[in-house]
């Protein structure tokens, strides 16, 4: 069986269980609703609130280096340690954790297979609602390697060829019928996807349980299927950009595709942009 | 206790069984086909005001005889409303707490109704973009606190709990049975825990294994509260396929269109499933031509005015002054 091309950067929940309690492991949930970490997490794990406290508060754009550096340090996590992320919505958040943990250059960093939902399903996981003891530590961030990250001059880039750009939204969303899923405060004045973009929803990535899919299913969807060409640089995008990092770690880390960038701007810029070129259906 | 006198000690005393059925009413004026009267069964005549009164009970006097509530331990339910209602109603009334998570989604009035009835209440996001088989944020949530807090919270679980399904077999299976004189030829039902359909059904083909059980669901991306489209049934392990011969896939404005023509021409104040439920046993009676139909209106409209507001066209027109 194909293994994944970086199988380093996935836990399973029963790996968590056994070694959380090691020094020089640290948990963090990472959750668009902070409900799910106040009612209950894995013991001894942070909780970080990707609206608050991931995203710059004042402009449209990840936290800076010295807020990431202050956030990570005052979470008790150091440069050298191995940090387990993982979170609700089958880990979108905690996969954005983990592309904004590259940017700034953490070496040891993993998703945690099947996110919160699968820890919380099997019977010997424990949760709690106690709160971890911390003890603040320097932590000093590196980059940030904007390699990972596309713009949106870069996404006209694309659309001139050359690039696969990967739409991972649901279908109604890539052709226009909808603007946004019911109830987002986030959305576009225009409904729609990026001319060339192909349409594979993020969930086409996982099983039943949440879990990625095996590395030869992985191949076959995106790349046999999908037509996704693992010679081009590739861009993937959804509507805010936590979708989509969930992809983005899919076709880099599992996958191993060159040179993959998360457009973290997302629907939400490019269906704002006046006179951008839009396709329907 | 008498029901005919209706007098009781406790409010539990009115809860429905073949003695004390909720009632049957007939549809007159939107269903002229005499081969196939069609009635309602009102079920938010039960005592907090919907069908969920039933299951409620039965899985909480489960847990209270296996000593799982009580004291400092109360329960925690994911819910679109009603059977948070009735279960922080009942939970409070006998002594205990309740907490209950609900999307986002669900109508305003439901959410007051929930405080008032003394439930704790959680509000989560709706789901943005659900894959299948994942469940959902409400049911992970209330799993989630009664996993982290069980010192404080056990979990009826409406969607895996199989007294869910034998409440509706011992109460509402029995009670149509004969409310119809076991005339009953088709059963029209919603699918939301699927506790109401499976229970139902159970009871009235062991009786007449002809009966017909019509599944009425809302198209998909609906915003009826408490009913799934069939897409989003893998939540509930309570859904049986095999005791379903039909199940109608309905435009989910006709919920809101229907529930205002069954209050504007029957007199019946039914909610927007009622509505639904409705729609698709018209369309069966067109089909079929002969039977005598039974549906299942589950709640009435009351908790649903802001949702009629969003869904009738005019409806919120001349209000204020």
């Amino acid at each position: 069986m194909a293994r994944y091309a970086n199988p380093e950067v996935l836990v399973e929940t029963d790996w968590v269980l056994a070694n959380m309690n090691k020094p020089g492991i640290k948990l963090v949930e990472i959750d668009v609703d902070t409900k799910a970490y106040d009612a209950g997490h894995i013991p001894g794990g942070v909780g970080f609130n990707w609206q608050t406290q991931l995203q710059d508060q004042v402009r449209r754009d990840i936290i800076s280096k010295e807020a990431f550096e202050k956030l990570i340090g005052g979470a008790g996590i150091s440069n050298s340690d191995t940090v387990i992320l993982y979170g609700d919505n089958n880990n979108w958040f905690a996969a954005y954790g983990f592309w904004l943990f590259k940017i700034y250059g953490h070496k040891e960093v993993r998703l945690m297979n099947g996110g919160r939902v699968k820890w919380l399903n099997e019977k010997d996981k424990p949760l709690t609602t106690d709160l971890p003891k911390i003890t603040p530590v320097k932590y000093t961030a590196a980059g940030p390697n904007l390699e990972l990250r596309a713009m949106l001059p870069q996404v006209f880039e694309a659309q001139r060829g050359g690039w696969n750009l990967v739409d991972v939204r649901s279908p109604d969303e890539f052709t226009g019928k909808v603007i946004a899923p019911p109830g987002m405060s986030e959305t576009a004045q225009r409904g729609g996807h990026i001319p060339g973009a192909r349409s594979v929803p993020w969930s086409t990535a996982v099983n039943q349980d949440g879990t990625f899919k095996s590395a030869e299913e992985l191949q076959n969807i995106y790349i046999q299927q999908k037509g996704v060409d693992p010679k081009k640089d590739t861009i993937a995008y959804c509507r805010i950009g936590e979708r989509s990092s969930h992809t983005w770690f899919v076709l880099k880390y599992l996958i191993g595709l060159n040179n993959v960038k998360n457009y973290d701007g997302s629907w939400t810029e490019y269906g704002n942009v006046v006179a951008a070129p839009i396709e329907k259906a | 206790m008498d029901h005919a006198v209706r007098v009781y000690e406790n409010v539990f005393e009115m809860l429905p069984s073949e003695e004390n059925p909720t009632p049957m009413v007939r549809i007159n004026r939107l269903n002229r086909t005499q081969d196939f009267p069609l009635y309602a069964k009102l079920e938010w005549m039960n005592p907090f005001g919907s069908v969920k009164d039933r299951p409620a009970w039965a899985m909480l006097q489960d847990l209270e005889a296996r000593g799982e509530v009580g004291g400092i331990r109360g329960v925690v339910e994911p819910t679109s409303g009603n059977t948070g209602i009735s279960l922080a109603a009942m939970a409070r009334a006998r002594g205990y707490h309740a907490r209950v998570v609900v999307p986002n989604k669900v109508p305003l009035e439901k959410k007051i109704l929930l405080k008032i009835a003394g439930a704790e209440l959680d509000v989560i996001s709706d789901e943005l973009c659900p894959a299948p088989g994942l469940g959902d944020g409400s049911i992970n949530l209330a799993k989630t606190h009664a996993k982290a807090s069980s010192d404080k919270y056990t979990l009826p679980n409406q969607y895996e709990n199989e007294k869910n399904v034998e409440a509706h077999f011992k109460t509402t299976g029995p009670e149509i049975w004969k409310q119809t004189q076991g005339r009953i030829t088709h059963l029209f039902v919603s699918l939301g825990t699927c506790g109401t359909v499976t229970g139902t059904s159970k009871f009235l083909r062991s009786k007449n294994p002809q009966v017909k059980v019509i599944a009425v669901q809302p198209t998909e991306g609906h915003d009826v509260p408490g009913l799934r489209n069939v897409t989003q049934l893998g939540v509930s392990k309570l859904f049986d396929s095999s005791l379903i011969d039909d199940i109608l896939e309905v435009d989910f404005r006709m919920a809101y269109k229907r529930a205002l023509d069954l209050s504007q021409n029957e007199g019946l104040l039914a909610g927007p499933s009622s509505g639904l439920i409705f729609e698709g046993a018209l369309e069966i009676i067109s089909r079929d031509k002969k039977g005598f139909g039974v549906m299942i209106f589950p709640d009435n409209i009351f908790k649903y005015t802001s949702n009629m507001v969003k869904h009738i066209p005019g409806l919120g027109a001349g209000t204020s002054a």
